[in-house]
C-alpha cells in the first residue's frame, strides 16, 4: 500500500474569475446568490457567493490530479459547507488519509478547505478505490 | 460479542449501506439473495463492517467468504 494512515497532502487553489465563469457554463446554475452582487448584500453577504460545488471540483483535481498514482476511482465524496467563498479567495486545501481499508483497496480522506483568514470553508471525506 | 448480536450489527449495516429497510439477512444468505449486494456495494458493505467494527480484514479472508456464514466466523476470530 503506497498510502498510511495520517499522510497529509496540501494544495493551494484560487476560485479565479475564469474557473467561476466556467462553472456557471457548466452547471448552468445562475441563482442570484451567485451572479448578483445586490441580492447577495441584501441576504448578508459581502459580495455574490461562489458555487459550493466549485470546491467538488477541486476535490476531484486532487485526486485525479495530485496523488502519487492514477490508478484511483472516487467511490463517494462529502462535504460541509462553513463559510461563504467569493471570487479570487485563495484557498489552502488539506487532506489527511484517515482511514485505510486494505482488505477491498479503498482509502478514505478527510478535508478541509481554508480561505486567507484561516478560516474553514468547507470540509469533508473522500472515499477513493485503488485501480488494480 | 454473541453471534446472534454480531448477524444483528450487520443486518444494520446492510440495511443502512445498501439503502434497504427490508434487508434481513440469515446465516445463509449469499450476495444472490439481495439484489444491492453486488461487487461494488460490497466494497461499501466490508468498509462500513470495518469502520464499526473497528476491525480490518485481509483481502484473502474476504475472498473466503461465500455466505454470511463464513462473514460472521471471520468476524469473531477478530475477538470480537
Amino acid at each position: 500500500m503506497i498510502f498510511k494512515e495520517g499522510d497529509l497532502f496540501e494544495q493551494t487553489f484560487t476560485v479565479s474569475t475564469e474557473i467561476y465563469s466556467d462553472f456557471i457554463r457548466l452547471s448552468n446554475d445562475k441563482n442570484p446568490l451567485h451572479t448578483d452582487r445586490g441580492y447577495a448584500q441584501e441576504k448578508g453577504f459581502e459580495d455574490v457567493v461562489m458555487h459550493g460545488n466549485i470546491l467538488n471540483a477541486f476535490i476531484s483535481y486532487f485526486i485525479g490530479e495530485c496523488l502519487p498514482i492514477k490508478d484511483v476511482l472516487i467511490h463517494s465524496q462529502e462535504i460541509q459547507f462553513k463559510n461563504p467563498v467569493y471570487k479570487g479567495t485563495i484557498l489552502q486545501f488539506s487532506a489527511e488519509i484517515a482511514g485505510i481499508y486494505e482488505s477491498v483497496n479503498v482509502v478514505e480522506f478527510r478535508y478541509n478547505f481554508k480561505n486567507e483568514a484561516l478560516k474553514v470553508v468547507a470540509k469533508g471525506k473522500v472515499q477513493i478505490g485503488l485501480l488494480k | 460479542m454473541e453471534r446472534s448480536e454480531i448477524l444483528s450489527k450487520i443486518n444494520a449495516i446492510f440495511i443502512d449501506t445498501l439503502d434497504n429497510e427490508d434487508i434481513v439477512i440469515n446465516e445463509a444468505t449469499t450476495a444472490n439473495d439481495i439484489e444491492e449486494w453486488d461487487s461494488l456495494t460490497h466494497i461499501q458493505l466490508v468498509v462500513a463492517i470495518e469502520k464499526q467494527l473497528n476491525i480490518r480484514f485481509t483481502s484473502k479472508e474476504i475472498q473466503s467468504w461465500s455466505d454470511v456464514c463464513e462473514m460472521l466466523t471471520c468476524i469473531q476470530e477478530k475477538g470480537i
